[in-house]
């Protein structure tokens, strides 16, 4: 057909498809836009055929991505036309391109409920159908009633029916708040005796929503769901139509499956039985054919029925015959059914102890890391990940390894990091892990973060035993000809602490390794200077006699970067050179490190999932419980490393670590200090155990868990080494407390969340926050998806927002429980009052088992959100920016220490923050010109101008200018992106200057909690 | 439930895009494009899914089928079985090659409103809603016999 008839659309389309490039197209449509808006604005003249004509160009072009502004009126009419074509594209068109909250949508709402409560049949599945897809608030207002009428209306036809069951489904999933269901158990139960497939498909799925609900309400439905589950499977009186590739309706049997999963269990004997008897015979009764359809629709049938099973916690048998099944997928040829395979018994991993009998596909496994396809690689890392424990690591972690450097580039920093973590959880033996740690720098030093290369100098440091091969291993990676720079940091630190346990063996004599080390420095960055200097210290200290050649060498070295332009390698070079002029002092500062205080790796508290481990310890773990007396007495034993500490040493408690918090010359604290510099973190406080907590941004939520969960990590670290821990697992006294660890890099999480719209803003092993965020002007509808992970429900829910004096914001009521593997939504509407960077604080908690969890989430409420890109002409621009003439309207500043950048990546970064560069306005090439508007309830819309003038030269300093008709906007705006510009952008923003309080934001007083609290944030 | 369907030609084109959550227009193109990238990298006989939560966000799978010069992607959340979504994508190309005898790229790309209209009869608001195909070309020939002459002309004629 040509679009019922429309010639005039298909020579369009035909016009559209000769395009030969996009810029022609855009011009053919703009020229087409430009018509119908010309033919909408005379609408007298216009048929109702052009009318319907245009409507359907309209979604054509917006299909193709083009925005339809305009022209959404005369869609929402041609909804009241009275005959069907025009109906239609009315009502599809309307669907399409409006959302939920359009105004136009309650204009229809009178002639939508009378197509549906109409007779005219067509007319209801049309109003329906939109209804359905849009599913807005005002709709289920007024039509939700109505469309529960013809749900269970007998004289209606299962046509119509089977929409409205869907229909009311939408509009319960929007506005369950609106949508009254109570006393729907026994309606659903009477929906469950239908006879005609397609309403039962569309009432199964009706009734998934209402049972993941409210399981309870819905007792009276489980036997009848298994009856329908047995006569599916038994093939019973289902109608050919129904049957797909000679499986009686996949569909079908999938949702009745998923209604029995919300179930906790299922008590009665003889439902039970007979379940069992179905679940038997699908598992039983399903094999791999040639068809490739036929599969497909039996495996989905199968699969369902394995999670099912999983559900049930069926008996061991039944468990084991599931394994034994999966084990036979993840081999078939069939490339869909190895992907599923390796993805349930990933599943299967964690709700089963069936761990024994799925490491016998550990081979197999293996072999899919190989696979062609890298949706299945993805899943057989996972799956590896999942299954290791002490008895495979070794073969796990070696595969890993040598996958690594034939794998895709996507999945190597996820590859090294769960090889890091599984080498330290599961190491048989200490050397072996340093091993692969090495390894891993040595093949993928990129990814390789500084937190697990500080765990190794950890290890290092407190076995003795490890020290002199640890030593002998870095300097055979040094010979090598290319060195990741992470690679000499390592070693040059290992080295200087224990390269003189080398001296006697050949080519380790204090001379070679300085010189081995020293051909790395002009290679290296700022960063590992310091690291070298003080190795190169250390090993002047160590040769005796002292050797008059190399020390003259190291101190025309340290002689030399003493006017180092950075501070860090000044001060080193400076005290180091004082230090071995003076001589006999070096010996004791520049002594042996001592012993870290030992503690859980932030690496595996990141990974760890509720693990309940067994009675197998991995060596590191027993050595760590040997140690911890050790590690305070042999601190005890070196006082002059911390002779000039001001914390007195004698006290020996445990918080305050003898020599770790002492002067700047123990290299420990320069370190720590180096790495604040690096990762750019300087908001954390300092805190007793630097390796491990240099690491706190990336565990945990970096600046609002900063300080009570530092607190807390050096609690329970300092317990992770005796037996305390284990004591109280036994005894569980009372509930913990954030042991649970996030997945992912929460901090990182945020950060992203603040460019885009939706995405993952928390995660751990129990519960993921989802956000979904609209913006409008001052206004911001956020949606939290709250879903929990696993098959026992999440309680104790609590979600509290702390709000910063410029935000107004409105969160829904949240649940107290979230059912297993529920998602529920609660939308958080937020409005503007006035610029300024203050966030929003998320202050969760929940509780599943016996840990109570809590977090605090900053939101991506941010500034930039209330920001509108305006493109602004020349003369605007700088008639504007001429009558905004100084301060405070204007502000001017020199911006030091900006991540160096080209300038189209500078112009892409405000881009993303929607301040948009107009390009050409500033004659100067180096120059970016910028606007945007700002949207606030106190002000509306005020435009603000922006300029920042690069030097091509020195890249790292800039000037910018910012102007609006507001001072505090004028000052917020300059300062926001001031922040975007020097800091890294995964890294926690700066910490926000103390003077900006002092600054024009009068409007926060300084005793609202939530701005005091948002002000330690961020 | 399905949060989207999406028809996009091997060279990137979009063909057809229905999501069932409101999206500007932007976004979804953004996540169009985002989707073409991973799937024209991918081989041929290889598994038909792709990791989506890069793309769309938490909660998402996607599935795909190549046909042709065609690529239909169906992305949804963790509450549908993957398989059975795939299923679907064959039911829904079947109920078009019914539709159109032997359905090509064109006959989607100048009836467009018909397959939204199929669509319609497959999907509802995220939801499946007929999943037999001769029970959705039912519906559709039902409609089409009340408004004759447009829709004899589309059974009749076609015209790529």
């Amino acid at each position: 057909m040509t679009m019922h008839g429309m010639r005039g659309l298909s020579v369009f389309i035909s016009d559209v498809r000769n395009c030969q490039n996009k810029d022609q197209e855009r011009l053919r449509i703009d020229k087409e836009l430009g018509n119908v808006r010309n033919r909408f604005k005379n609408e007298k003249g216009l048929t109702p055929y052009e009318k319907k004509k245009y409507v359907w160009k309209m979604l054509y072009i917006y299909m193709l991505g083009y925005d339809v502004d305009f022209g959404h009126m005369k869609a929402v009419s041609l909804i009241s036309a009275p005959k069907y074509p025009e109906k239609q594209v009315g009502y599809i068109v309307t669907s399409c391109l409006l959302n939920e909250n359009h105004d136009f949508l309650r204009l229809a709402i009178n002639t939508v409920r009378n197509d549906i409560i109409g007779r005219n049949e067509t007319f209801q599945c049309l109003a329906l159908t939109m209804v359905g897809n849009i599913g807005g608030r005002e709709f289920a207002e007024s039509l939700a009633p109505d469309v529960q009428k013809l749900l269970l209306s007998s004289s209606c036809r299962p046509l119509v029916r089977k929409k409205a069951a869907l229909c009311l489904l939408r509009l319960y999933r929007k506005n369950p708040d609106i949508v009254n269901v109570d006393g729907w158990a026994d309606r659903m139960a009477q929906l469950l005796d239908e006879r005609d497939l397609g309403v039962l498909t569309s009432s199964m799925s009706l009734l998934v929503a209402l049972v993941s609900n409210n399981h309870e309400a819905y007792w009276s439905c489980l036997p009848k769901c298994v009856k329908i589950l047995e006569r599916l499977a038994r093939n019973q009186d289902v109608p050919q139509e129904y049957t797909y590739y000679g499986i009686p309706s996949p569909w079908l049997q999938v949702k009745t499956m998923r209604v029995l999963q919300y179930f906790p269990t299922i008590e009665d004997p003889y439902t039970r039985r007979t379940l069992f008897e179905v679940l038997q015979r699908i598992l039983m009764g399903t094999d791999v054919v040639k068809n490739v359809n036929k599969n497909n629709a039996s495996h989905a049938v199968l699969f369902e029925a394995l999670a099912l099973v999983m559900h049930l916690d069926a008996e061991k048998e039944m468990m084991s015959q599931c394994v034994a099944l999966l084990g036979k997928f993840i081999a078939v040829r069939e490339p869909n059914i190895r992907y599923l395979g390796l993805e349930n018994m990933t599943r299967m991993l964690m709700v089963t102890d069936v761990q024994e009998i799925i490491k016998r596909h550990q081979a197999q496994i293996i072999t899919s890391l190989k696979d062609p396809d890298v949706s299945i690689r993805r899943r057989a890392l996972d799956l590896l990940y999942g299954m290791c424990d002490v008895t495979n690591a070794k073969d796990i972690v070696e595969e890993l390894l040598q996958y690594l450097s034939s794998a895709d580039f996507t999945m190597r920093e996820e590859l090294s990091l769960k090889a890091a973590i599984l080498a330290e959880k599961f190491a048989p033996d200490l050397s072996w892990y340093v091993d692969v740690i090495l390894q891993l720098i040595d093949k993928a030093g990129d990814f390789i973060s500084d937190d697990i290369w500080f765990r190794v100098v950890q290890f290092v440091t407190n076995n003795d035993d490890l020290q002199t091969y640890a030593a002998a291993k870095v300097k055979e990676y040094l010979d090598k000809p290319a060195v990741h720079e992470t690679m000499v940091k390592v070693s040059a630190y290992i080295l200087g602490e224990y390269s003189h346990l080398l001296a006697r063996r050949p080519g380790c004599s204090p001379k070679e390794i300085f010189s081995l080390l020293h051909e790395k420095l002009p290679t290296v960055s700022t960063t590992t200077i310091p690291i070298l200097l003080s190795a190169y210290a250390k090993i002047l200290m160590h040769i005796h006699p002292p050797d008059q050649e190399l020390q003259s060498q190291i101190w025309a070295i340290f002689n030399k970067y003493e006017s180092c332009i950075d501070a860090e390698i000044q001060q080193r070079a400076v005290e180091y050179l004082a230090l071995c002029q003076r001589g006999a002092p070096l010996m004791d500062i520049l002594a042996e490190m001592p012993k870290f205080p030992e503690r859980k790796s932030s690496l595996i508290k990141r990974a760890e999932y509720s693990e309940a481990d067994t009675a197998e310890q991995s060596a590191i773990k027993l050595r760590s419980q040997q140690q911890t007396s050790n590690a305070l007495v042999v601190t005890d034993q070196h006082p002059a490393n911390g002779a000039t500490s001001p914390i007195s040493v004698g006290e020996l408690s445990l918080v305050k670590v003898p020599s770790m918090i002492t002067s700047e010359n123990d290299t420990s604290t320069d370190l720590s200090q180096q790495n604040g510099a690096l990762s750019n973190v300087d908001t954390q406080p300092p805190s007793a155990d630097l390796l491990s907590d240099i690491l706190g941004p990336l565990a945990i939520e970096g600046p609002p868990g900063a300080t009570v969960q530092s607190e807390h990590n050096a609690i329970s670290g300092l317990e992770g080494g005796s037996d305390a821990v284990d004591g109280s697992a036994i005894v569980p006294v009372e509930e913990q407390t954030n042991t649970v660890q996030p997945i992912g890099n929460v901090a990182e999480r945020f950060h992203a969340l603040c460019l885009k719209d939706s995405g993952v803003l928390y995660e751990d092993p129990y519960i993921q926050i989802g956000i979904k965020a609209e913006w409008r002007g001052h206004h911001g509808r956020l949606v939290l998806f709250l879903g929990n992970k696993n098959t026992a429900p999440v309680v104790s829910v609590q979600a509290i927002i702390l709000t910063p004096a410029h935000l107004k914001m409105e969160l829904s009521l949240v649940p107290d429980t979230i059912p297993p593997r529920a998602q529920v939504q609660c939308p958080l509407e937020v409005v503007n009052l006035r610029p300024s960077r203050d966030v929003a604080v998320l202050d969760f908690s929940y509780k599943f088992g016996t840990n109570m969890v809590n977090v605090k989430l900053r939101l991506p409420a941010v500034l930039n959100k209330f920001l509108q890109p305006i493109q602004v002409t020349a003369e605007e621009f700088f008639s504007q920016w001429r009558s905004l003439s100084g301060p405070p309207l204007k502000l001017q500043e020199v911006v030091r220490g900006v991540k160096p950048m080209p300038l189209p990546e500078m112009a892409n970064l405000l881009n993303s923050f929607r301040i948009m560069i107009c390009p050409g306005l500033d004659p100067n090439p180096n120059n970016l010109v910028a606007s945007t508007t700002f949207y606030s309830e106190s002000m509306r819309a005020i435009l603000c101008l922006v300029r920042i003038e690069t030097d091509p030269a020195d890249r790292t300093q800039l000037r910018m200018t910012l102007a609006s008709g507001d001072p505090t906007l004028t000052f917020e705006l300059k300062e926001f992106i001031k922040e975007q510009l020097i800091s890294i952008p995964t890294a926690p923003r700066e910490a926000a200057p103390a003077p900006a309080a002092a600054q024009p934001t009068p409007q926060i007083p300084p005793n609202d909690p939530a701005a005091i609290l948002a002000g330690l944030l961020s | 439930m399905i949060k989207a369907v999406m028809v996009m030609n091997t060279q990137g084109k979009t063909r057809l895009a229905k999501f069932y959550e409101y999206l500007p227009v932007e976004k979804q193109q953004e996540l169009i494009r985002g989707i073409f990238a991973v799937l024209c990298s991918r081989a041929e006989n290889v598994s038909n899914f792709i990791d989506a939560e890069s793309i769309f966000g938490p909660d998402s799978r996607l599935v795909y089928k190549h046909f042709a010069t065609l690529y239909f992607v169906f992305v949804f959340d963790s509450s549908e079985n993957e398989l059975a979504v795939l299923d679907l994508i064959q039911v829904f190309v079947e109920t078009l090659d019914k539709c159109f005898q032997n359905v090509c790229e064109l006959d989607i790309v100048f009836n467009y409103s018909k397959v939204h209209t199929i669509l319609d009869e497959m999907i509802f608001g995220g939801q499946v809603v007929e999943t037999s195909s001769s029970e959705i070309m039912k519906a559709v020939e039902e409609i089409s016999k009340s408004f004759l002459y447009p829709f004899l002309l589309c059974l009749s004629k076609k015209t790529c």
